[in-house]
């Protein structure tokens, strides 16, 4: 069964994520991919990751088809007018590409080339709205297309990190939800109590939530991420877990395998995240037993 | 200066039909020189918006005031003992204004009743034109005097391109191409072998595209 097909009928989806190369060598993304074959149901290809210029997710997107897995390409307003996006979707549709994830995107000031124009001429809603727009054969101007597209879109969450900022992200989603999200994937989960609640309060969006889960990969991400991001909710015990760990490369795999496994009875999905350890993808997954 | 014209009668109507005390803010400075906002612009909408509610069977008050600067808080202070007495708030300034004026007396709706264009010259009598995008990183010292980021429609800092014919921008035929107008300066300058010197790729890092901008002179700053 495909990922639209599974998450129409409420089955679990496994998603993961894995970036395009920093150039044309693409050995590592195809090795790493070949790996997952079967063991997810998409792979999803970030744009320009964290503002960083990498081939496309559309070029990644395209490869990785040919390699025989479904892909879920993101896509953002920074970079891209309407014009540039509306061909991107369409394109993506053609090269095989069925799955769109809008997200928001790294500010360029973040990213490894500050000096760039941006765009910004459609914001996520918009995006929706356009794929939306697309899919039913009418572009943003009104004019009618020669085959229309058939996608599945998603969009993402924004970390929170304290409920009055939650009750401001379940309103933004459900906006995104009106506008054709059909799933959210939410935020980078690291305390499952306070991911329940997250998950009761966007209950009433009532579409599938894929949790993020974010592989830790040593004591200093852990201490950034929990000291930079108070939503994280990175507690100490998880910390000392890893830097009191034999094996701390093996215990990050284990922490984000048994968060993984947990999450299983708590959403319709998990998106597994690595940023760069995209080899170590499946031990996670052996670990969570998917 | 910051160029602005008038926001149409409808839009303005639908702003402010809600509330019967209306405070109707001028701005002496860019708004007035290019009469969208100043205290003459100021006198013609309050009667308008007088003669339109009139009509309706509606009385509205009007009050009418221009301040100096709307964009300086000294000014915008002003107000203050008049905002009792109204119910909201319709500016005639540039956005700066507005937004000043909103900053400082949160609890009133404030509406914009122009529309903020560009920074612009005064080009004849009632003809203004956009001059500077405000990029950070002027340029007008090689390219005599003219900016491409402001008035080549594509802003090319390489121009011209395929559009440009007998001086003008393909784009409409009224429109000068930026790049022939560089051209012809840096010619009668002499300094027409600048036109071969590539520049290159604009760090836009300066410009609205690094985020909102903001200036602080530590020499001054208090």
């Amino acid at each position: 069964m495909n990922f639209k097909k599974k998450l129409s009928a409420g089955e679990f989806v496994v998603l993961a994520e894995m970036n395009t190369p920093k150039g044309v060598d693409i050995s590592e993304l195809v090795t790493n991919a070949r790996r997952l074959k079967d063991r997810v149901d998409a792979v999803v290809i970030p744009d320009m990751d964290n503002g960083v210029m990498r081939m496309s997710a559309l070029g990644g997107g395209a490869l990785l088809r040919r390699e025989g897995l479904e892909t879920i390409a993101h896509i953002y307003g920074r970079d891209k007018n309407r014009m540039a996006l509306q061909g991107d979707v369409l394109a993506a549709y053609v090269l095989g590409i069925p799955h769109l994830l809008a997200v928001p995107a790294e500010p360029m000031a973040n990213g490894d080339h500050r000096e760039a124009g941006t765009v910004d001429d459609l914001g996520e809603i918009d995006i929706l709205k356009m794929i939306r727009s697309l899919c039913e054969g009418v572009d943003m101007a009104g004019f009618e297309l020669k085959g229309a597209p058939e996608l599945t879109v998603g969009c993402a969450m924004s970390p929170v990190a304290d409920d009055s900022q939650l009750a401001q992200e379940v309103e933004t989603l459900s906006r995104k939800v009106d506008a054709g999200a059909q799933y959210v994937v939410t935020s980078p989960v690291f305390d499952l109590e306070a991911y329940g609640r997250i998950v009761d309060a966007l209950k009433p969006l009532r579409v599938p939530l894929v949790a993020n889960v974010f592989l830790l990969k040593n004591v200093g991400m852990a201490r950034y991420i929990s000291i930079h991001d108070p939503g994280s909710r990175i507690s100490e015990d998880m910390i000392r877990r890893i830097r009191k760990a034999p094996d701390r490369e093996a215990e990050c795999i284990r922490m984000a395998g048994e968060a993984a496994a947990e999450l299983k009875n708590m959403v319709q999905g998990v998106k597994i995240t690595t940023l760069g350890w995209e080899h170590r993808l499946p031990d996670i997954l052996s670990s969570a037993g998917m | 200066m910051i160029t602005a014209v008038r926001k149409p009668m409808e839009e303005i109507i639908a702003c402010v039909s809600p509330y019967d005390r209306i405070l109707l803010v001028g701005c002496n400075e860019c708004v007035s020189v290019c009469s969208a906002g100043g205290r003459k612009e100021v006198a013609l909408l309050s009667s308008a918006l007088q003669m339109h509610f009139l009509k309706q069977g509606k009385t509205i008050e009007i009050r009418e005031m221009t301040l100096e600067r709307q964009c300086d808080p000294e000014y915008v202070e002003e107000l203050v003992n008049y905002m009792d007495g109204a119910d909201a708030v319709l500016s005639m300034a540039c956005g700066c204004g507005v937004q000043t004026i909103a900053a400082r007396f949160r609890e009133k709706p404030v509406f914009p009743a122009v529309n903020t264009t560009f920074m612009g010259a005064s080009e004849r009598q009632g003809v203004w034109s956009e001059r500077c995008q405000g990029c950070g990183d002027c340029v007008l010292g090689i390219t005599g005097g003219i900016c491409p980021i402001a008035r080549c429609s594509k802003r090319l800092l390489n121009g011209p391109c395929g559009g440009s014919t007998k001086g003008k921008c393909e784009i409409d035929a009224n429109v000068d191409c930026a790049w022939q107008l560089i051209w012809d300066r840096l010619k009668a300058l002499g300094l027409e072998k600048r036109i071969e010197d590539v520049i290159e790729a604009k760090d836009w890092r300066t410009s609205r595209d690094g985020g909102p901008r903001k200036i602080v002179r530590e020499d001054l700053a208090s």
